[in-house]
């Protein structure tokens, strides 16, 4: 077999494998654009929205006479200018994302400020401890790094019912520090040792020479350590930013009130209210909870890939 | 003079070491209280039965010996598990590594590049998202699935995946197939990447090709990934939940149940928090019995490698 051949085999057989890993979300997307009466008939289709607005701006792009018929809401018949009933179809086409959104923008926005509290947590103290624990002779050091590293042999299901009894006891149940401060104790040890394992094969020479140039602590934290450490951090902290925005089971558990509820919880709780009457909308949920996270790839796919493969992550 | 000088330096270091501590403070005090706390009350709450706010009683082990020998559930569940993590093992040590050979076998970084970031896409949807997904649009009575099935005339096959008994654990199985979109490609791919061209050409000199080169050399050298993957699919496996909490409850029947969700329902559907813990201590064991075996017996590829 020729070289040649191999590669094209080799493209056949990743796209025969890409295709079904993707095509569910195709089918989402889809569907998200069809209306409730349209899904009845199945999920197959193209949106009879999208038809019609095509129909509609081709009729006013080659100037054709007479008028557009559109069926409003209320089951009236109304006459509207080609032009005009392209932007009505346009406009219908993104309504289950507008009711989508409306029940999850509150979700949203809590999911967000989660998210960044127990990043910017994770980040700082995190690297902080790591900066200390790997730069510093001090007494006790040793042990201080066991104490952090022995948590992660606890897993979560060992942890999951005391840890509510005591957030309960705490009176915390139904508020953002609920979610915030437990997920901040837990998700800065990983940090902590994969920016401990990191900062210790830094040069010494370079906080040498910088201590001689007379950098403080602060200094060599924030001027030297940081900047050298951007890809570990990044991966760390993209790591981090995923693990919170997919928690279910713990957001689920302590905060019952929707005033709270964050995405991973939301779409639970919507698809069991939602779904019977509008899967559409549920269509919808799925892809603007998606965007976020889309963005985030979109803006560190490199450092992100350059982390991943770099080894960081190997037992 | 010379005592001073040694009691100026004691100080600077006691300084020091006050300054360190003064950094950590703040993350050891919430791994005492987050962390360890809850691991103690596991194991401390696990001897008492006890409703919150209500009386709680002193009943020694009498949780663990009602889990191991009078909980009706716990045999179905265990065994569930064993298919659950047996089958989660079997997919993601095999699917993905392949994958990613596939991708590091092609030419040019751009297509590797490509296919790397087209397997990883999947993850940028929740993962809630994507159970909802498959249990709505996939497996559900008017799902594609099912569609799927009647347009190829075989109506007769058709049913509600998740909510036949028969069916529903294989169903819970496939999702997410082929179970390539995700970080373990990436894994496989950093772990094959980093073989040495000294052993692919050696390889390729020796007429060591195709599929004798995955098994005898690639697969060897990415051991250390493999070994890592084994360890967290059977954590994952024996205290993961929370899928099926989404979508089966555990159901139809006791189909999908498994003893995390004994865990949850008896907690927070019974209030049997003590009950609840000692099972949550169970399965602590399990994991960590398990994961001191793994790492006691298994060698590394370093290993393999030093010993070779």
């Amino acid at each position: 077999m020729t070289r040649r051949m191999t590669q094209t085999w080799l493209h056949v057989a990743l796209i025969a494998l890409a295709v079904p890993t993707l095509l569910p979300f195709v089918f989402v997307l889809n569907n998200s654009v069809r209306s409730s009466s349209e899904m009845l008939h199945g999920y197959f289709g193209a949106p009879r929205a999208a038809r019609a607005a095509a129909v509609c701006a081709w009729r006013a792009l080659t100037g054709a006479p007479g008028a557009s018929t559109i069926i409003t809401d209320a089951k009236e018949s109304r006459a509207l200018s080609h032009a005009a009933a392209c932007r009505w179809h346009l406009r219908a086409l993104a309504r289950n994302h507008r009711d989508a959104w409306r029940i999850l923008r509150p979700y949203m926005l809590n999911t967000f400020w989660v998210v960044a509290c127990v990043a910017a947590g994770v980040f700082v103290l995190g690297t902080a401890a790591a900066f200390v624990l790997s730069r510093f002779p001090f007494p006790g050091r040793k042990v201080v790094f066991y104490y952090f590293i022995s948590t992660m042999m606890f897993p979560s299901v060992l942890m999951l019912v005391p840890s509510f009894l005591l957030v309960k006891q705490l009176g915390l149940l139904n508020s953002y520090s609920a979610l915030i401060i437990p997920m901040v104790a837990g998700g800065q040890v990983f940090a902590v040792f994969v920016f401990k394992s990191f900062f210790d094969g830094l040069s010494q020479d370079l906080f040498d020479a910088a201590k001689i140039d007379g950098a403080g602590l602060f200094s060599l934290y924030w001027h030297l350590l940081l900047p050298l450490s951007q890809p570990v951090i990044a991966v760390v902290m993209i790591m981090n930013i995923l693990g919170t925005w997919n928690s279910f089971l713990w957001p689920f558990i302590v905060n019952t009130d929707s005033k709270y509820h964050i995405v991973a919880s939301g779409l639970y709780i919507m698809s069991a209210s939602e779904s019977a009457s509008n899967p559409g909308v549920l269509f919808a949920a799925y892809i603007i909870t998606s965007i976020p996270l889309l963005a985030l790839f979109a803006c560190a796919t490199r450092p992100f890939m350059q982390g991943m493969t770099s080894g960081a992550f190997k037992a | 003079m010379n005592t001073n000088a040694r009691t100026a330096r004691l100080v600077l270091r006691a300084r020091r070491a006050l300054a360190c501590y003064a950094v950590l403070l703040v993350p050891l005090a919430l791994l005492a209280v987050f962390v360890y706390l809850p691991v103690v009350w596991a194991f401390s709450k696990s001897l008492f039965e006890f409703e919150i706010g209500g009386e709680s009683t002193f009943i020694g082990l009498s949780n663990y010996i009602e889990f191991l020998a009078a909980d009706p559930t716990t045999y179905v569940g265990l065994v569930n598990m064993l298919i659950f993590t047996g089958a989660a093992v079997a997919i993601r040590l095999t699917v993905p590594l392949i994958v990613a050979k596939l991708i590091v076998s092609l030419q040019g970084e751009r297509w590797r590049h490509v296919y790397r970031v087209v397997f990883l896409l999947p993850v940028v949807v929740s993962g809630v998202a994507v159970l909802l997904i498959w249990s709505g649009l996939i497996y559900s009575q008017n799902g594609l699935l099912n569609e799927f099935l009647r347009v190829c005339g075989m109506e007769r096959w058709c049913r509600t995946w998740l909510g036949d008994p028969s069916t529903a654990m294989a169903a819970v199985i496939f999702i997410g197939f082929p179970w390539v979109g995700g970080f373990e490609v990436l894994i496989y791919y950093a772990g094959l990447s980093a073989i040495p061209d000294s052993v692919n050409e050696a390889a390729a000199l020796e007429g060591c090709t195709g599929l004798r080169k995955f098994l005898l050399i690639d697969v060897p050298m990415v051991i250390s990934q493999l070994k890592l993957m084994l360890v967290l699919t059977i954590i994952a496996g024996i205290q993961g939940f929370q899928n099926l909490l989404i979508i089966t409850r555990g159901g139809p029947g006791y189909a999908t149940f498994v003893p995390g969700l004994q865990m949850y329902y008896n907690a927070f559907s019974y209030q049997r928090f003590g009950y609840a813990c000692a099972i949550g201590v169970i399965l602590f064991l399990l994991i960590f019995g398990l994961t001191v075996i793994n790492m006691k017996y298994f060698k590394s590829s370093e290993e393999l490698q030093a010993a070779a």
